[in-house]
């Protein structure tokens, strides 16, 4: 059960995101975004550093997005971190891309790749990936070179692990 | 009675003699070697006299004496005697105590030697014991650092199977083994079925 006021901000972007009609395009963002900030060290501490002053971290979001996601996504990050929130901002924006799927009768698929997937890939992924799980699915990819390479796709509590880096763990614990 | 005649005689021609008178009026003997006649008679009987009582009377004390001392002298004798005896027992003794000695110390020694031999070969046993002991050890051991190489050799290759693994797998992930291995997975999870899927 997740935390209510993770749910309120996510509630919150989600309809500002509606009422502006870009709702996937900012949910897509929002989640690319959210992976970044997960994945780098500097971007995390520079973001969530109670020393630096609210408007320096706004600054650094704004320069970060500037020109390559929508107005909608920046303001809604740099709202987040300007309320000192950006601990919990992976979380909120995990709810806010659950509940967009939820309200397109979707399940969202986390899905790990080492290089990009085509979108023809995507679409061919996704329809496996509803065959296989019985539900429609919401397609979030992360491309994570970690995995060396091969494909994980997360689906609520079910995953499908076909990556590299699995299998030679799966080889050195056998060693 | 031939002494008494021979002193009487002795008196008679001595009783012969003429006494003389000097110029003071002293009277004179004739011989200077013998008293006068009445002198000697009264100082013979008086001697005779003196040695009768001596008889009669310290005769039988001296007598007694002379016995008491040969009895005394007899028990002398008699103790020496013993004491020899008594000494001649106590070397007898002294010399069975003295063989006694040499069989005691002779069954000693031949106890000490079968003691000793005992410990002997006790403490061979109890050598023996501990030196399968110290080799059934030190073979324990060779096994175990024998396992123990090997396990270390083991984990050693292993790692160094990791590594190369790593480095072979790394090194061969190109562009097209990374579309192949996203399309072995789309086909196979597009193959498989809700209940199929993996968790």
């Amino acid at each position: 059960m997740s935390d209510p006021r993770i749910e309120g901000y996510a509630r919150g972007l989600f309809e500002i995101a509606r009422a502006e009609n870009t709702l996937d395009e900012v949910e897509d963002e929002l989640f690319r975004f959210a992976r970044s900030f997960e994945s780098s060290d500097a971007l995390r501490n520079a973001l969530t550093d109670e020393q630096i002053p609210a408007e320096r971290r706004q600054a650094i979001v704004e320069t970060l997005l500037g020109g390559k996601a929508t107005r909608t996504t920046t303001q809604l990050i740099s709202m987040i971190i300007g309320i000192g929130r950006g601990r919990e901002l992976p979380q909120i924006i995990d709810e806010l891309v659950e509940r967009a799927s939820s309200a397109k009768n979707l399940e969202v698929a986390n899905v790990r790749v080492a290089i990009p997937l085509t979108e023809d890939q995507q679409q061919r992924l996704a329809a496996a990936l509803a065959n296989a799980t019985g539900k429609q699915v919401n397609l979030k990819v992360v491309v994570d070179p970690s995995i060396l390479g091969g494909v994980v796709a997360t689906i609520g509590d079910t995953v499908i692990d076909g990556t590299v880096r699995t299998r030679i763990e799966q080889l050195k614990s056998r060693l | 009675m031939r002494v008494l005649g021979i002193i009487n005689h002795f008196g008679i021609r001595v009783a012969s003699e003429e006494f003389g008178i000097d110029a003071q009026g002293h009277i004179t003997t004739a011989s200077a070697l013998f008293p006068d006649k009445a002198e000697m008679i009264y100082g013979t009987l008086a001697s005779v006299i003196i040695f009768a009582g001596l008889w009669k009377f310290a005769g039988p004390q001296i007598a007694k004496g002379m016995k008491a001392r040969t009895a005394r002298i007899q028990k002398e004798l008699d103790d020496a005697a013993a004491d020899k005896a008594a000494a001649v027992a106590e070397a007898a003794q002294i010399r069975q105590a003295k063989g006694d000695i040499e069989a005691e110390r002779a069954r000693l020694l031949a106890a000490a030697q079968v003691q000793a031999q005992t410990v002997i070969e006790d403490g061979r046993l109890r050598l023996e014991l501990e030196v399968t002991e110290l080799e059934a050890k030190a073979a324990a051991d060779v096994i175990a650092a024998r396992a123990r190489v090997f396990d270390e050799l083991r984990a050693e290759i292993v790692r160094l199977s990791i590594a190369a693994v790593d480095q072979v797998v790394t090194g061969s992930l190109d562009e097209a083994t990374h579309q192949r291995l996203i399309e072995d997975f789309i086909s196979r999870v597009g193959a498989s079925t809700a209940a199929g899927a993996r968790s």
